[in-house]
């Protein structure tokens, strides 16, 4: 410890700035200048914002004119760091011939990191702005499919954002 | 008769005075919010009432209404003793608050401050403030909680640090004016100028251990969040909590009511001058002294202010820094203080 | 014996070897599709190209080197596929050099160019060869723009295989395997070109008792399991090692498991015992056989009715019963359902209370055994039952007798460890109600365990360690998969990421934990209640006191056992090598 010197920043300072008091006086005044400035808070129920494509709300699912988009491929449960997501398979006889039978995703555990949009081979799941999210219990944190489920129409902005990156 | 009529007059000033400290600490509470809010760009609460006003009677309602919660280690007894402690010292400084002249009515002399010209009114303000101590201290302790231990522990060797730079830097007012009693005091300044002007370290020794003495930042090591949780009343929950955080704030008006009268010139209104000559009105008649008393709550707001506004400026002390801050320097300056005081005065022949 | 030189290392070949079953043998793993060790070659995959070449030799004779003293070598003008190129002396490969990946680079883009990208609906995805070789042996980018073949989806082969045209590479590896293994030629390529896809002869169908292997040999996902269909990813299940407990034959098997249920069963290797394949009986009765109808917690008979009870009760009862009744009024039943381990604690547990009455069922059925994997009998323990000791006592009863000296009422408590009286014969069954206590323990809800007086659930072969005997007198060692509440904290991270890191209030897994626990646990408390002092924590110590005390079972241990795939009876000194293991899916998570 012979190389340490210790309270270089006091040896440093002047005699003024040693007894702290005009130092203690001008961050007095700062303060006191912030007062006066123009306030930032939003009047949130009434003023509400919209956010921008890029934002990352809650993960919903894109509904087609013949349902959904996503084929259960368990991708975006996989990838989830919260293990938020849960999706079981079922088979169909349609073209695709696989569907979600069951897709839930735990809001109490999602994180919006938005992982599950990413991997989505499908863009199936997509980031909504949707930042409105209250439950009465945990149970009703749970989204199914009925909730989950979003029409394409309402997600274009979304998946034109996601068009720039890919 | 006159004694019945007396003691009523008491009775009525006594439940005037808690039920308006207690208003006056909830509305501080508001204040706070507000001007933390203000200096960080922001509105603050302004949804209870018009510019929130009720927002306070709305934060004592819910804390009335929650659940309190002793923890099961704790000692019951002192859990609930040290809130009220805590509550009945700071109310009971107000007792002595000279909040203004004597007045005369039919004849009669009266008086806004609950008990008027007690000789040793400054004594008795000093000796509550460390009273209060025990409520804190204790509150820590019987939560049986290392964190309430810790902050307790913090609070009482912090008051008693700083009280003795407190109880040294009121010497030389007293050296000055001659006298304990609090409304003397002030007639001392009404005619002899605010002592500030002449015991300006004295003041700022005062108003640095006050903070220290109300745990307010930036010594508020005894609720230290990042370290202590909640200090002291981690434990707490209710009203038990409420009680411990009006107590805080009615500290903290008592506090700047005692600088008032110290060192601001309590209700006198202009330094130096006679304030009736210069406004033209009666001496001791009761427009005169309404302004006075306005003088004075205002010169109290305005510390209280100032208190908030330290808060939202400055960071936390560190708990050696605090030390060092009480024994070495606050403590060497208000004894030099004293010494110098008394020389001059003996030079002056005084 | 031809020595060669591949990507730099000597290797000592055998005669007749191909390049890549050398390359095999000694852990060098050269990318197929259609070549498989256990069927004939065909060579029509072209991945496994590789260049070869000899040393070149100088003027006069002597093995020329360059500067850097690296052999020169006589490349063969073009590359040779590594799965019908003989070895010869001096041979040498490269197989990670320009040339071969630049070939191996080509193959894939033609491979993919009309394979759909659907792997997000495939169950194929996660343990695809073409996934694999995709990622390692690909360029990752397609220059093919136009519009891909369509072929039929969805095609039925068999009773068991969904076919999907398009996934197929046309490898031939299930046209060979219908041929040559399962010795039913039903499949065929039809059409040319890239219209090339796989149909069964008008009138058949693919059927074999083994059709389900084409599922794990296809190296795409191009046949599937109408049973497993969609149940779940490969990479959401976790696989544990274990035995199959379908037959005698002991096939070694991995259990896949989600959210605690058994989803599918796939054959592992071991030359010694399957080889590669399962049986689809096997495939398909297994995970049934661990999930359904099975006992959860114990259970005591009271006024005619099985109702819930505690361990303790069950076991004081079933001690009760046991000590207050003398040696030759209690018969004892072991099982060939049962592990080495349980039957031991049983037979210890007759040893105690100096019972002879000590047999087990044997199962036979005729019609099961073929002549590839499958034998008559039914019961995967039979030979481990009878070599820990199973066996009727000095004067004491057989099973066949048992029936017959019930009906006399000299048979007080019949204990009957985890099989079903019906299955020797109706009367034994029958005789058994009029037993005081009917002890059973049993992972199954059977005819027998509803009628027990005391219902001691013990847990399954996929939820404890064990071994099982098979008729080849292999013991082999199987793994819990399952958790129960009893070993629920061993498996803590044994299992995959799901089943780990769910928390209770997660409703994805929310799977079944059974209050099962393992039959030799159960034994020893009751040995203990008993007053006899037996200390056994885990199967391992059981076992461990097995192969201290019975012939057959000398120097085995669990370690051993999974070293050598299984060890034969009397072998415990000298196992054979389990061999090299091939693992047609690299990737496959576990």
């Amino acid at each position: 410890m012979a190389n340490v010197t210790t309270n270089t920043e006091a040896q440093r300072m002047t005699f003024w700035e040693k007894i702290y008091l005009p130092e203690i006086a001008r961050g007095l005044g700062l303060t006191l200048r912030q007062m006066f400035r123009p306030k930032f808070t939003r009047q949130y129920p009434e003023e509400r914002w919209e956010p921008e494509g890029s934002y990352r709300g809650r993960p919903v699912l894109v509904q087609e004119e013949d349902g959904e988009r996503c084929v259960a491929c368990g991708l975006c449960s996989r990838v989830c760091p919260a293990l938020a997501i849960e999706v079981r398979a079922g088979e169909t006889t349609a073209e695709k011939e696989r569907y979600p039978e069951k897709f839930e995703i735990n809001m109490l555990r999602c994180i919006y990191c938005g992982f599950c949009e990413e991997v989505c081979p499908e863009e199936a799941i997509v980031m909504s702005k949707d930042y409105e999210l209250v439950f009465g219990s945990q149970e009703e944190g749970i989204l199914g499919k009925e909730k989950l489920l979003i029409p394409v129409g309402q997600l274009q902005e979304r998946l034109e954002f996601l068009r720039q990156w890919r | 008769m006159d004694t019945l009529l007396d003691f009523g007059i008491v009775v009525a000033k006594g439940g005037v005075l808690v039920n308006a400290m207690l208003i006056a600490a909830a509305y501080m509470v508001l204040a706070e919010r507000k001007i933390a809010a203000w200096i960080q760009n922001r509105i603050g609460p302004n949804r209870v009432g018009p510019w929130g006003l009720f927002q306070s009677f709305a934060d004592v309602f819910k804390l009335y209404l929650k659940e309190d919660i002793v923890p099961a280690a704790a000692d019951y007894k002192f859990h609930a003793l040290a809130p009220v402690i805590s509550i009945a010292v700071a109310i009971t400084v107000y007792a002595v608050i000279p909040w203004s002249d004597v007045f005369t009515l039919g004849g009669k002399e009266y008086t806004l401050t609950m008990a008027p010209d007690m000789n040793v009114a400054l004594l008795v303000v000093l000796a509550m403030t460390s009273v209060g101590v025990y409520g804190v201290a204790l509150a820590g302790w019987s939560s049986n909680n290392k964190y309430s231990l810790m902050g307790g522990l913090r609070s009482s060797a912090q008051m008693i640090s700083y009280e003795l730079s407190m109880g040294l830097s009121v010497v030389g007012v007293l050296m000055i004016t001659g006298s304990l009693n609090l409304m003397e005091i002030i007639r001392w300044q009404t005619t002899g100028g605010w002592t500030v002007f002449y015991q300006p370290f004295a003041f700022i020794i005062f108003l640095v251990t006050a903070l220290a003495e109300t745990n307010r930042a930036p010594f508020d090591l005894p609720e230290a969040e990042p370290e202590l949780v909640g200090g002291y009343h981690t434990e707490y929950s209710g009203m038990k909590f409420g009680l411990l955080y009006l107590a805080e704030y009615a500290n903290m008006l008592a506090s700047s009511a005692i600088m008032a009268t110290l060192f601001l010139g309590g209700w006198d209104i202009v330094p130096f001058l006679d304030d009736a000559a210069v406004l033209g009105l009666e001496p001791n008649s009761i427009p005169m002294v309404l302004l006075g008393h306005g003088a004075f709550v205002g010169k109290s707001l305005l510390l209280v202010f100032v208190f908030i506004w330290i808060r939202w400026s400055l960071p936390r002390f560190r708990y050696d820094q605090l030390m060092n801050l009480g024994w070495k320097i606050l403590l060497p300056l208000s004894l030099a203080n004293i010494a110098i005081t008394g020389t001059v005065m003996l030079f002056l022949n005084r | 014996m031809p020595q060669i030189l591949i990507d730099g290392r000597a290797i000592e070949a055998t005669d007749g070897q191909t390049i890549i079953e050398a390359a095999l043998a000694n852990g060098i793993t050269i990318p197929h599709f259609c070549w498989h060790p256990a069927l004939s070659v065909a060579g029509n995959c072209r991945m496994c190209l590789v260049n070869v070449g000899s040393h070149k030799k100088d003027v006069d004779g002597s093995l020329m080197f360059d500067e850097h003293g690296v052999p020169v070598v006589n490349w063969i003008p073009k590359l040779q596929i590594a799965c019908a190129t003989p070895v010869a002396q001096g041979m040498i490969v490269d197989t990670t050099g320009k040339r071969t990946v630049d070939a191996q680079e080509a193959v894939m883009e033609f491979l993919l160019v009309n394979h759909p990208l659907d792997c997000p609906i495939c169950d194929e995805a996660g343990q695809c060869k073409l996934q694999e070789y995709a990622f390692r042996h690909s360029k990752g980018k397609s220059r093919f723009q136009e519009e891909k073949v369509h072929k039929p989806k969805r095609v039925q082969l068999g009773p068991e295989i969904m076919f999907d045209g398009e996934r197929c590479i046309s490898c031939s590896r299930c046209i060979r395997f219908a041929e040559e293994v399962a010795e039913q030629p039903v499949l065929t390529f039809v059409r040319r070109g890239d219209k090339v896809t796989i149909e069964t002869f008008p009138d058949t169908t693919f059927d074999s008792p083994y059709s389900m292997n084409v599922i794990d040999i296809c190296p795409v996902g191009a046949l599937t399991s109408i049973d497993f269909r969609f149940k779940a990813r490969v990479w959401e299940m976790s696989f544990t090692d274990s035995i199959c407990p379908g037959c005698a034959r002991g096939c070694n098997i991995k259990i896949g498991v989600m959210n605690n249920e058994v989803l599918r069963a796939e054959p592992r290797t071991n030359m010694h015992v399957n080889t590669y394949w399962m049986c689809d009986h096997g495939r398909i009765t297994t995970p049934d056989v661990i999930n359904d109808s099975r006992t959860d917690g114990p259970m005591i008979r009271r006024n005619g009715v099985l109702v819930p009870t505690s361990w303790e009760e069950a076991l004081s009862v079933a001690g009760d019963a046991l000590r207050s009744s003398k040696p030759h009024d209690i018969a004892i039943i072991g099982s060939a359902f049962a592990s080495n381990e349980d039957n031991y604690a049983l037979h210890v547990l007759a040893n105690h209370l100096k019972v002879t009455n000590v047999d087990f069922i044997k199962h036979n059925d005729h019609t099961f055994g073929d002549g590839t994997l499958r034998v008559n009998e039914v019961a995967p323990n039979a030979i481990g039952a009878h070599a820990v000791g199973i066996a009727p006592g000095n004067g004491g009863l057989g099973v066949d007798r048992l029936a017959e000296r019930i009906k006399q009422g000299s048979v007080k408590v019949l204990v009957v460890l985890e099989d079903t009286l019906d299955n020797h014969s109706t009367e034994l069954a029958a005789a058994s109600a009029s037993v005081d206590t009917l002890i059973v323990l049993s992972s199954r809800m059977s005819v027998t365990a509803q009628s027990a007086t005391v219902l001691l659930p013990a847990a399954s072969f996929a939820e404890t360690h064990g071994t099982f005997t098979n008729i080849l007198h292999r013991v082999q060692h199987f793994s819990p998969a399952i958790v129960t509440k009893e070993n629920e904290r061993y498996m803590g991270m044994q299992m995959s990421r799901w089943d780990k890191f769910g928390a209770p209030n997660d409703r994805w897994s929310q799977g079944v934990r059974r209050d099962n626990r393992a039959g030799w646990r159960i034994l020893r408390d009751v040995l203990n209640a008993l007053g006899s002092k037996v200390s056994w924590k885990a199967a391992a110590d059981v076992f461990a006191e097995l192969a201290m005390h019975v012939d057959g079972f000398k120097h085995m241990s669990y370690a051993l056992l999974d070293k050598h795939q299984g060890v034969a009876l009397g072998k415990g000194h000298s196992p054979d090598p389990a061999g090299i293991v091939y693992e047609s899916h690299v990737l496959k998570p576990n």
